[in-house]
């Protein structure tokens, strides 16, 4: 009932250019979007609807494989990582493309000028900027969220096509998400320690992180499961809870299931990951499903 | 060539950095700017606790100010940062309800809450968690997750040729920044000015929203307050925060509401309550030719700063502000 709930929910929501905006009545846009594909991936007569919404998103594909976030924004940003995803799921082979253009992109403070400020000590940055990640918005810095949606898809990109470059970069950006871990054994947007304070993770950030280090030993990152699964428990988020959910599950943890009748909420991001999230959703979609590139260089 | 922490912050707000434009020496400052002709009108009310009446100081403050709401659409802009309700980080509920309430008296022809939080992303929850819900009448009906609505580009916000916003922000006539008076550990305090970070969506530039960063924070700040001139102040000032805010510091009575039509001189009246000396504080410097920073430029309403000041502990690099 839960999960066949937020289907139709999603169903029901979808708008006539076959995307979803955040919220029932709104433009559409690539991420909920993106994660409502997912979460109706494989569902029993969503066939058409699904088909409808890969066009769409196809139609926000730019000439050089990135990816715009809606037709109201003429920039491509971080949500060519969904698209990857997408495409790699269908084995499309589009995705190839637009995996250069995320491999190219990186976050700004790997700008030679910054990592010298850094190096002579005319900054005190406590982080390790040899190993950039990736920005929400070009020319920006490298952040968990973005980092960890990269990484994922990328990860299953290489099921399609395997590079020295691509998985370099894999292992860069998983660097830095290792790298930004906070002294609570969590994650943040991506800032451990400012101003010598050491800061608080949180609990959507820390899913995103684990997502992203799929297929890494779980010995580098020692008692992050046990924190993801507290910050579930304790988490007063929904989207943070249906993130943890969806990262534990991928980890073959059994964070605990949500009540049946529990009303879907008007949020449709919310909504399709907390399909995704539960034990018979499609959270096995984000599992990278390839064999790990290697360790830490 | 002296850099000063300050000049850091691109880099060190975000962990990261896009660095070298903001290593800049340090300069004289330039004379301050008298701003605009003539005075703004700012009114301090005494309020001791939330379950004071709020709405009538609110009422009170907003007539000595002489705004005029009616028939516009308000959009009510408070501070929500952090899932932390045992704490201050967030502009009260009671404050919020406050205001809804006024503004309809006022005879707005509508009135929406509207938040962009610029960490969490479940916006909504973290609504919930402040009491929103269950203290602002009809809330979810009239609540706008700035973050994720629909938007349309501007021209010319700072020296981006366009900037995207929510379209509930560009449809509005009056934009109330209901901000909590708080110190901040990257620009000294943040007040109704900074407030209006929440407008920019983050649905295109991500949580934090790091173009502001490069942008520059003081500059992020003015630019934003330039483009939106359609705005008004209250200012949370019942309990506020001091130390290392606006998340980590300790709560600071002081029992005031701060409101006016001019947030440059609503911001120095409340960084002069805070014993902060406002000519000191780089985007209200920035901002002198928007508004009034001057005290014999601002118009003192109600309370007088003298009878309600109380000096905030201050981040230790922000020690300087003192106003002496």
């Amino acid at each position: 009932m839960y999960l066949s709930a937020r289907h139709d929910f999603l169903i029901s929501t979808q708008n006539a250019d076959g995307g979803w905006g955040y919220f029932p009545g709104k433009r559409s846009w690539m991420e909920p979007t993106a994660y409502a594909v997912l979460s109706l991936h494989g569902v029993a007569g969503a066939e058409s609807h699904l088909s409808q919404a890969r066009k769409l998103v196809h139609s926000w594909r730019q000439p050089d494989g990135s990816y715009h976030p809606s037709s109201q924004v003429q920039e491509s940003t971080w949500v060519t990582a969904l698209g990857v995803l997408l495409d790699s799921i269908d084995r499309d082979q589009r995705a190839l493309q637009s995996t250069d253009w995320l491999v190219g992109l990186r976050g700004s403070e790997s700008r030679l000028a910054v990592r010298l400020a850094n190096f002579f000590h005319l900054t005190d940055i406590p982080l390790d900027l040899a190993h950039p990640g990736w920005p929400w918005f070009p020319g920006n810095s490298s952040w968990i969220e973005p980092t960890c949606h990269t990484l994922i898809a990328l990860k299953k990109a290489a099921s399609l096509h395997r590079s020295y470059r691509l998985l370099s970069r894999i292992q860069e950006g998983e660097i830095m998400i290792l790298s930004r871990r906070c002294r609570d054994g969590g994650w943040n947007a991506g800032t451990p320690v400012a101003l010598s304070y050491d800061l608080r993770s949180y609990p959507e950030c820390t899913a995103f992180a684990l997502l992203g280090l799929q297929g890494r030993s779980t010995g580098e990152f020692p008692q992050a499961l046990q924190v993801a699964e507290t910050m579930h428990r304790d988490t007063k988020s929904s989207l943070a809870r249906a993130w943890l959910a969806i990262a534990l599950r991928v980890y073959g943890r059994q964070p605990a299931t949500p009540m049946e009748d529990l009303p879907s909420s008007r949020d449709i991001l919310l909504t399709a990951l907390q399909a995704l999230g539960h034990p018979e959703g499609n959270h096995r979609l984000l599992h990278p499903g390839v064999p790990h590139p290697g360790g830490v260089a | 060539m002296k850099l000063k922490r300050r000049d850091f912050i691109p880099l060190a707000a975000i962990g990261v950095a896009s660095g070298y434009a903001s290593l800049r020496p340090e300069e004289e400052p330039e004379p301050l700017s008298d701003g605009p002709p003539g005075k703004s009108p700012v009114a301090i009310l005494r309020a001791k606790s939330y379950s004071d009446d709020l709405a009538a100081r609110m009422y009170a403050g907003i007539q000595e100010c002489g705004l005029d709401a009616r028939g516009k659409r308000v959009l009510l802009k408070p501070n929500l940062v952090e899932f932390d309700s045992a704490t201050v980080i967030n502009t009260d509920a009671m404050v919020v309800a406050a205001a809804y309430e006024v503004f309809q008296k006022l005879g707005a022809a509508k009135v929406v809450i509207g938040e962009g939080p610029g960490h969490r992303r479940d916006t909504l929850d973290l609504a919930d968690d402040a009491k929103y819900r269950a203290t602002v009448s009809r809330f979810e009906d009239n609540f706008v997750d700035l973050n994720r609505d629909d938007v349309s580009t501007v021209r010319n916000f700072s020296q981006e040729k366009e900037f995207y916003f929510a379209n509930t922000i560009l449809g509005a006539d009056l934009i109330v920044s209901l901000a909590k008076m708080k110190t901040h550990h990257w620009a000294g305090v943040t007040l109704s000015m900074k407030n209006l970070f929440g407008l920019v969506p983050g649905s295109v530039y991500g949580w934090p929203k790091n173009k502001l960063h490069y942008i520059g924070i003081p500059e992020s700040i003015v630019a934003l307050n330039r483009l939106f001139r359609n705005t008004f102040a209250i200012v949370d000032g019942v309990v506020g925060m001091e130390g290392n805010g606006p998340i980590q510091g300790t709560p600071k009575p002081l029992g005031v509401l701060v409101m006016g039509r001019d947030l440059v001189a609503v911001d120095a009246t409340c960084c002069r309550i805070m014993g902060v000396d406002p000519e000191k504080v780089e985007y209200l410097r920035m901002a002198a030719d928007l508004g009034h920073v001057k005290p014999d430029h601002i118009d003192q309403r109600g309370e007088n700063i003298a009878s309600v000041h109380s000096d905030f502990r201050l981040a230790p690099d922000f020690a300087g502000l003192r106003l002496s």
